[in-house]
């Protein structure tokens, strides 16, 4: 399987004595730079490219296992601590709840945060939707209004102009001119009638 | 096993019980001393054998016993040690890493080994021994890809990574130039990358 890294990697490894390219020298020579990095911080370089990493890490592979790359006593130290650290939550790794109670660590803590909220809203949305159910349903009352004076409100025509028929026996064209004459005589009807109250009302003294 | 060795295991083991259900009852500081005992066989023959990267590994260590201090109330005590479930936690870690990054997998495919005594849970292994065992396997491993390799190859991987003899050293030890030595040296480490993978029996395995 072709892996990302291994296109350098994959092709046929010279035998020892074949004489080597220029280019296979100055990597050669640069590999072994990096190796002595490596030997000397006990960490590999931080910038190399993937073809040399991957060499590096099985160069540190077989050092590992032959026991040469041990933890120094100080780091492991350090790393335990930070890993308490951070998994207290940054707090005093010594530190527990009064009475034993277990301590949340921050992690988990940040962890359930989302589902705590998540589940607090899916709660408060039930409760209200139950509320909407069970709740009895408030009588809808119009609400009362004063009786306005008969002067207020706008009077019917039906004593002036009648029932509007809109029937017609004739052709199209004439009951249409007829409807527009029959409309025209009830409008001028109303007008004069409201004419006739509004003196009424403006000069008769009634206000 | 000695009864003397065999009785101090026990009392390990009593001991490991203890502080790990007074972790799991809040005192997480309990987990100290079992994490200060485990990081070091952690790091050597679970973690840095998957990685090859020391940095990386120092990180997944921490990771690794974080993760086991956040999760000790899930760990279920069988009358065995710990170490195995921290181990395992380890290698996921690990795999994460190579996920997230995106790198090949060679390596921690070509470290996979189930070590029987973890599979077994009448057995009372002690931890470091299953970590020595592990670190075994691991060399055995080491030993057989190189094996594969030319005579001038594997001595270049000897003299340089295993005895970290100098480039000068080296190549005053194989009668070349220090240039012929690197040339070597980086034609030794292609080849055993080349067999390492090639012979992993779950490479690219999941």
């Amino acid at each position: 399987m072709k892996i990302d890294d291994d296109d350098f990697l994959t092709g046929a490894v010279p035998d020892p004595d074949t004489e080597p390219t220029a280019t296979e020298r100055a990597h050669a020579k640069a590999f072994s730079d990096l190796i002595d990095k490596t030997l000397a911080s006990g960490k590999l370089p931080p910038a190399m490219s993937a073809d040399d990493r991957a060499l590096l890490e099985v160069a540190t592979v077989i050092r590992a296992t032959h026991g040469a790359l041990d933890l120094a006593p100080s780091k492991q130290r350090s790393v335990v601590e930070d890993a308490l650290r951070q998994a207290i939550g940054g707090g005093n790794a010594a530190t527990s709840l009064p009475g034993g109670a277990p301590v949340i660590p921050l992690r988990r803590r940040l962890r359930t945060l989302p589902w705590a909220i998540a589940g607090t809203s899916s709660l408060v949305a039930a409760a209200a939707i139950v509320m909407l159910v069970v709740r009895k349903p408030q009588l809808v009352t119009t609400p009362q209004t004063p009786e306005m004076p008969l002067s207020w409100k706008s009077r019917p025509t039906d004593t002036l102009i009648g029932r509007i028929s809109t029937e017609c026996t004739g052709l199209v064209l004439d009951c249409a001119r007829e409807a527009t004459v029959k409309t025209s005589a009830r409008i001028d009807t109303i007008f004069s009638d409201r004419l006739a109250g509004y003196r009424d009302r403006r000069f008769g003294g009634k206000r | 096993m000695a009864p003397d060795l065999a009785g101090d295991q026990q009392r390990e083991l009593e001991q490991e019980q203890r502080l790990v259900e007074e972790a799991q009852r809040g005192n997480l500081d309990a987990m100290r001393p079992i994490l200060e005992r485990y990081a070091q066989p952690l790091y050597g023959t679970v973690i840095l054998p998957r990685l090859g990267d020391a940095t990386s590994a120092e990180e997944v260590l921490r990771d690794t016993l974080a993760t086991a201090v956040e999760k000790i109330n899930r760990f279920t005590w069988q009358g065995k040690s710990i170490y195995p479930w921290l181990r395992q936690i380890a290698i996921n870690k690990v795999f994460d890493v190579h996920r997230q990054s995106k790198r090949s997998r060679r390596l921690a495919d070509a470290m996979v080994h189930e070590l029987p005594s973890e599979s077994d849970p009448t057995t009372h292994a002690d931890a470091l021994l299953i970590a020595d065992q592990e670190r075994q396997t691991h060399r055995g491993r080491i030993d057989e890809t190189m094996e594969l390799l030319q005579e001038r190859y594997r001595l270049a991987i000897e003299l340089r990574l295993i005895q970290e003899l100098s480039r000068e050293e080296c190549a005053k030890r194989l009668a070349v130039t220090i240039g012929t030595f690197d040339v070597l040296l980086f034609r030794a480490v292609r080849a055993f990358r080349k067999n390492f993978g090639e012979r992993a029996p779950n490479a690219g395995a999941s």
